[in-house]
């Protein structure tokens, strides 16, 4: 019996007149593997938005390991072992590669006060097995010295994600990692995403269900702010409410039924 | 091994360029150099929040006054050793930047240009008007007579104070030179550009600014008690609004952020203006449309410009494009 890590009860984001999420009761169970999808606007990124403390939500709570973390700040969540991609990648353009990760691996593995950030430098941490290791796992090193805003839109996903496993977080946070990545690159990131599976939660939000769909252990449907279904991919696939607003499903599994033909 | 090589390049940059400054001795006047030394070092502070941190101060008097004054106030009232009175001037800077730090680096860019330059104006009338029983007001305080000469490096003599300012400046670059290297210059080119990103990897982007505010102003406010010790005399002139962008100006026109930019900006800045005010009456008008000018023809600054072409000039010897890619770009 593994326990519950995260936890939502009536979370609640309005935008104006918009509710973009409505009332959601999630809970996610320690390292359990779940895929979050929907179609456009479904209130994928403003559900992690809230986890995360990007904003406050209107109404609900939030709880970590049992706590209630509703009003901590999002430094606060890193301490206590969350971490986030965006989907818009968010990386550091003006740094290189490498000093990407070094902030990343600083936070997260040393102690990171002001003086010792102050007193160590780049060059110093730039060779650490685990920041090496990660390039050669995202196939970076040879942009390692490059600056970021020099890489292409898949290196520059890669690398986020690359960031977002150094920080060896209790829950990895993905929203939609895989957009605009080339297959062989979607196939590279799933099988480290793979390798991580029972040392880590990791929840994902996916637009295109067939990338996940023998990765996640259990699927999460948002339509319009709601949840809609939750529980295994073919339980999901099959309830009517879904075929009825995610059209997108069906069509996805049009194709893959298509395709095992 | 790359980036030992790199490093040592830098390290070289900084010693070969004030050498060159230490040789412009030979056949400049030494007032020039030494105002060309003490206005780099004020623009360094303004540099590093700008182009590092991504702050722009219209309020950078305010912090030179700071360290002009608590030298001024020491050396006038209390005592006569000038390295003592620096030091003082250096932690009153530290004080003001740590009290209004906390507030200011709060806000939004746009509003922090213009709280600088409020506080300017404050200092400006406190020091002119309110408080000119201590301060004589317009007059000034004069102390040069009051300044003790010292042992090795005497501040009364401009030769050694030209030393000495060299000595400083040298320190200085050190310092910035490594404060780039360091995970906290890091962390302030990743709030420059990304602060929810940062937020998000679990730093305070409160923190990393603050620091970085009281870094920038406490090294403006060293530059103001060099001017204190070095003219014997302090003003409320020193913290003149009409003076408020000076240091923004010279950063731009020497290149933001990089380590050169302030001594090259410096160098031009003061040279423009004692050239053209030996040559016009109304030099002030001129060099304001000669900046309008240099700035429209080319953002990056004159130290921006010079240094690919430097760059090409120094690695043909040892060819490694590769190696310096992205530190040399941090430059
Ligand atoms: N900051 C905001 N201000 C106003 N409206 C917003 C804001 N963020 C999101 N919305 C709206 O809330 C709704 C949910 O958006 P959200 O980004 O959470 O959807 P999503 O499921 O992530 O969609 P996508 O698949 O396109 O990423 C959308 O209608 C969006 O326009
Ligand atoms: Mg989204």
């Amino acid at each position: 019996m593994s326990t519950e890590i995260i936890k939502t009860v009536g979370v609640t984001k309005c935008f104006g007149a918009l509710v973009a999420v409505d009332r959601v009761d999630y809970s996610l169970r320690e390292n359990e593997v779940a895929g979050i999808i929907g179609s456009n606007g479904a209130g994928k990124t403003t559900f992690f938005n809230l986890v995360t403390g990007y904003y406050p939500p209107d109404e609900g709570s939030i709880f970590y390991k049992g706590r209630d973390v509703t009003r901590m700040t999002p430094q606060q969540r890193v301490a206590l072992g969350m971490t986030r991609t965006f989907q818009l990648t968010s990386t550091f353009d003006n740094l290189a590669v490498i000093d990407n990760l070094v902030l990343v691996y600083f936070r997260a593995h040393r102690d990171s006060t002001l003086l010792k950030l102050l007193l160590s430098t780049c060059r110093r941490h730039r060779n650490e097995d685990k920041i090496v290791a990660t390039l050669e796992t995202f196939d970076l090193q040879h942009v390692r010295d490059r600056l970021v805003k020099n890489l292409s839109l898949g290196e520059k996903r890669r690398l986020e994600i690359a960031m977002a496993v150094l920080a060896e977080p209790q829950v990895l946070m993905l929203d939609e990692p895989l957009a605009g990545l080339a297959e062989s690159e979607i196939k590279v990131i799933l099988e480290v995403l793979g390798r991580r599976v029972g040392k880590q939660t990791i929840l994902i939000v996916e637009h295109k269900i067939s990338h996940v769909k023998d990765f996640v252990q259990r699927l999460t449907v948002m339509h319009e702010g709601r949840v809609i279904a939750d529980g295994g991919y073919e339980e999901c696939l099959s309830d009517p409410e879904v075929r009825r607003s995610y059209w997108q499903i069906d069509t996805e599994q049009e194709g893959s039924k298509h395709a095992a033909a | 091994m790359a980036a030992m090589v790199n490093a040592w390049r830098w390290w070289w940059g900084i010693l070969l360029a004030f050498f060159l400054v230490g040789l412009s001795r030979l056949f400049l006047p030494l007032p020039f150099i030494i105002e060309v030394l003490i206005f780099s070092i004020y623009t360094m502070g303004c540099s590093f929040l700008l182009g590092r941190v991504g702050f722009i101060s219209f309020g950078q008097p305010a912090y030179l006054a700071a360290g002009a004054y608590g030298t001024a106030f020491y050396l006038f009232y209390f005592g006569s050793n000038p390295y003592v009175g620096i030091l003082i001037g250096i932690l009153s800077g530290l004080a003001v930047s740590g009290i209004v730090g906390p507030l200011f680096v709060r806000l939004r860019s746009d509003y922090f240009a213009l709280v600088n330059l409020a506080l300017a104006v404050i200092i400006y009338y406190l020091m002119q008007k309110v408080l000119a029983g201590i301060t004589k007001g317009d007059n000034g305080l004069w102390f040069l007579t009051n300044i003790a000469s010292t042992p090795v490096l005497d501040l009364g003599k401009p030769d050694h104070f030209f030393i000495f300012s060299i000595l400083v400046a040298l320190a200085i670059w050190a310092f910035y030179k490594y404060l780039d290297d360091s995970v906290f210059g890091a962390c302030c080119l990743a709030t420059k550009i990304n602060e929810d990103k940062l937020k998000f990897l679990g730093y305070s982007n409160y923190g990393v600014r603050l620091l970085a505010f009281v870094i920038a102003n406490t090294t403006t406010a060293l530059a103001g008690a060099m001017y204190a010790v070095y003219l014997g005399f302090v003003s409320p002139e020193i913290t003149s609004p009409a003076r408020a962008a000076d240091p923004v100006v010279v950063t731009i026109l020497g290149g933001t952020g990089t380590l050169f930019g302030p001594l090259v900006g410096a160098i031009a800045y003061t040279g423009m203006k004692d050239v053209i005010s030996k040559l016009i009456g109304n030099w002030e008008l001129f060099i304001g449309f000669l900046l309008v000018f240099i700035m429209l023809a080319g953002e990056k600054g004159i130290w921006g410009t010079l240094q690919p072409w430097l760059e090409r000039l120094f690695s043909r010897k040892k060819a490694s494009p590769a190696a310096g890619e992205g530190a040399g770009a941090r430059q």
